[in-house]
């Protein structure tokens, strides 16, 4: 059943590495691939799936503007070697992606260019792992669905996000690498002003505890995955604020924000759509509807507030809009 | 859990419609449905109830009615307590023909026997322990069980101002409001009682609008979640719940009939809010009684206009059948309104 079920989801998953079997190694050559950060979360939570089982899923606030870049210089057979050093998560994956496509036993040279901050929650490794698998499917030539990206990303770090699905708003199973669902598009356009709590260390996302939920959260989570369909379907950012502020208040039981409640009446104050956060690390968005009148002078003046009270890494994002990606 | 077993499932979500610009109606077949498969899935899930098992409840209604059906397509065993004056023979035979087996309480003085059934329930209890006791008063899951109905409304409606639902055990208003206000802040919740219900402060005398009110107080009732309570009598019920099929073609039951009344009132005065009301069951079950002029000729009062607005109260008064009255609740708990009444 389970099996049957990934088949239908990922139909070439297995299928390509068979194929890949027949092939050899000429056929690499040198490839070059790229991935997105993240924002942390508009929501984070457990999830029914269609078979009624319970899954942990998250819908991951792209940030477009900080990337990784991953180049593959393919090196016959032997192991991948990444440049910088150390980032075995990349190079795991990139061997994962060769093996996947039948290149097995071949190495290589992968290297990482990334301005995205490591152990903030900003999803800089799980963006150098999609990046490093780009790269690998580039330089064989194969594209590959978003599906087997993040398939292929989970397997290589254990859990992962959707940024491999760019601005398509996905229900993310991130331990299974699975969709829970489609939400049914894009992203409603957003501005999101960010920034990291005031003096908050990096932290190890992997080691943290599993968020144990109750029947009223898990309730609540049904709701916010309504809200949030709702959202993609009529663009509509309002209720991607709603969401995201049930979703970071429910937060507060498992890794808190000490300052969530002042930036929550900050939000209200400039009338803001609502308060996201990275539910596995530090950072706060606060976000805004960039179609409405006034919304650039709002957000500026939240902008110097914020960094008046010392905050770091404040930035102004935006998803799925005309224009700049950042300001 | 799709499959066998759970038919009754796919009778669960109501439908949806739009009555007026901003008034939507959550039309449900049989709103119990939802808590009895809910709580039944709970018990499985913590091994209480195993194959086979046993299963209690002391119901006069529509609880018993989703209960029966799911314990019937599940292979469980089930006994439902109920009073005489509250059981009507259609209900009976619907039950029976699922197989659940009844205790019928004598009732003479019509209250409803609450006191009795439970004492009944107990010795069921008693003699076989393993017997599961859903408990719909005061169950938590009761209210969780809304989690699907909250995502349906999110997903079909967005954003909702106000949110009005009759009040028996409190699950669905409480468990919809609450989940609704934790992403609406605003969210306007009213709750629609009857005359002689204790549910918010009238002393305890017969209730002539069955479904919903209540002679006990179950923990279920968030008081604090409330912002206006309405108390309409029968008459104002069926009433509105004549005009519903009339104006919109929408057959519901007596108890949809008060919600609907109260919920399009509240539409009127409030232009740009998008308010949505629950009906909890349809109308089928009441074809031999609201639905029918000759049996409505019998009830004292009958017929009346269906009125436009409420008596709005200053203090909780008990008021007759023909009326419809209504109290700014303002979220406060039972205890701190009653204590409020007493002293003015
Ligand atoms: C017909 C009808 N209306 C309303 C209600 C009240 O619903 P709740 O128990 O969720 O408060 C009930 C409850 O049994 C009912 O049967």
């Amino acid at each position: 059943m389970a099996s049957s079920r990934r088949d239908r989801q990922n139909p070439r998953f297995d299928q390509a590495a068979e194929q890949g079997n027949e092939r050899s190694g000429p056929h690499l050559k040198l490839g070059t691939g790229r991935a997105i950060a993240h924002h942390g979360e508009i929501l984070q939570g457990v999830f029914e799936n269609e078979d009624g089982h319970l899954l942990r899923g998250l819908i991951t606030l792209p940030l477009a503007a900080q990337q990784s870049t991953a180049t593959y210089w393919p090196n016959g057979p032997g192991r991948i070697r990444t440049r910088p050093p150390g980032r075995g998560k990349a190079a795991k994956a990139a061997a994962l992606t060769l093996k996947h496509l039948g290149f097995a036993n071949i190495g290589g040279d992968l290297t990482i260019e990334s301005d995205i901050p490591i152990g903030h929650g900003y999803g800089s490794s799980t963006a150098d792992v999609v990046a490093a698998i780009r790269a690998v499917a580039a330089g064989a030539g194969v594209n590959l669905r978003c599906s087997t990206l993040s398939k292929l990303a989970v397997q290589a770090e254990g859990a992962s996000d959707a940024i491999a699905y760019g601005e398509q708003m996905v229900l993310f199973a991130h331990r299974q690498g699975d969709i829970i669902e489609h939400l049914g598009g894009d992203y409603p356009p957003l501005q999101v002003v960010g920034f990291r709590s005031g003096g908050a260390r990096p932290i190890d996302t992997l080691n943290l505890p599993r968020a144990r939920y109750d029947q009223q959260q898990i309730a609540q989570f049904k709701a916010l995955r309504g809200l949030a369909f709702r959202a993609v379907k009529q663009q509509d950012p309002r209720l991607i604020g709603y969401v995201a502020t049930a979703s970071a208040r429910i937060g507060q039981h498992h890794l808190a924000k000490p300052d969530l409640e002042t930036i929550l009446n900050l939000a209200k104050a400039f009338d803001a759509c609502g308060v996201q956060v990275s539910h596995s690390g530090t950072l706060m968005g606060v976000i805004f509807d960039p179609t409405e009148p006034g919304v650039v002078q709002r957000s500026r003046l939240l902008r110097d507030q914020l960094e008046r009270s010392g905050y770091e890494g404040v930035i102004t994002f935006f998803v799925n809009v005309d224009g700049v990606f950042r300001q | 859990m799709t499959g066998k077993g759970d038919v009754p499932r796919s009778f669960e979500a109501p439908r949806i419609v739009r009555l007026e610009r901003n008034l939507y109606a959550a039309c449900f077949s049989l709103m119990k449905l939802l808590p009895a498969r809910y709580i039944l899935d709970r018990a499985q899930a913590a091994g209480r109830l195993l194959p086979g098992g046993s299963v209690v409840e002391t119901t006069s209604g529509t609880f018993g009615l989703a209960l029966a059906m799911t314990t019937a397509v599940r292979g469980f065993e089930l006994t439902l307590v109920t009073a005489n004056s509250l059981i009507d023979p259609p209900l009976r035979r619907r039950l029976e023909q699922l197989g659940a087996s009844l205790h019928v309480v004598e009732d003479a003085s019509g209250s409803g026997a609450q006191a009795e059934r439970l004492m009944l329930l107990k010795k069921v209890l008693e003699r076989r322990p393993e017997t599961y006791w859903p408990q719909q008063y005061d169950n938590p899951d009761n209210r969780w069980a809304y989690g699907s109905f909250a995502e349906s409304v999110c997903r079909e409606i967005g954003r909702v101002d106000c949110l009005v639902g009759c009040v028996g055990s409190g699950g669905s208003l409480c468990g919809t409001g609450g989940l609704l206000r934790e992403m609406f802040a605003e969210l306007v919740i009213l709750a629609v009682d009857t005359q002689n219900s204790v549910l918010f402060g009238h002393p305890p005398g017969p209730r002539l609008l069955r479904g919903l009110g209540n002679s006990v107080l179950p923990s279920n009732l968030q008081h604090e979640l409330i912002d206006d309570v309405h108390w309409v009598g029968v008459l104002p019920a069926f009433a509105a719940a004549r005009q519903l099929y009339r104006q919109h073609a929408v057959f519901m039951g007596p108890t949809s009939g008060a919600a609907a009344l109260v919920a399009a009132w509240y539409a009127r005065r409030q232009p740009d809010a998008t308010t949505l009301v629950i009906l909890p069951d349809e109308g089928h079950r009441y074809q031999h009684t609201l639905y029918n002029d000759d049996w409505l000729v019998g009830i004292k009062g009958w017929p009346v206009d269906v009125p436009r607005e409420p008596v709005t109260l200053s203090r909780i008064e008990a008021a007759g059948e023909g009326d419809w009255t209504r109290l700014a609740w303002a979220r406060r708990a039972l205890a701190t309104v009653t204590a409020g009444s007493c002293r003015s």
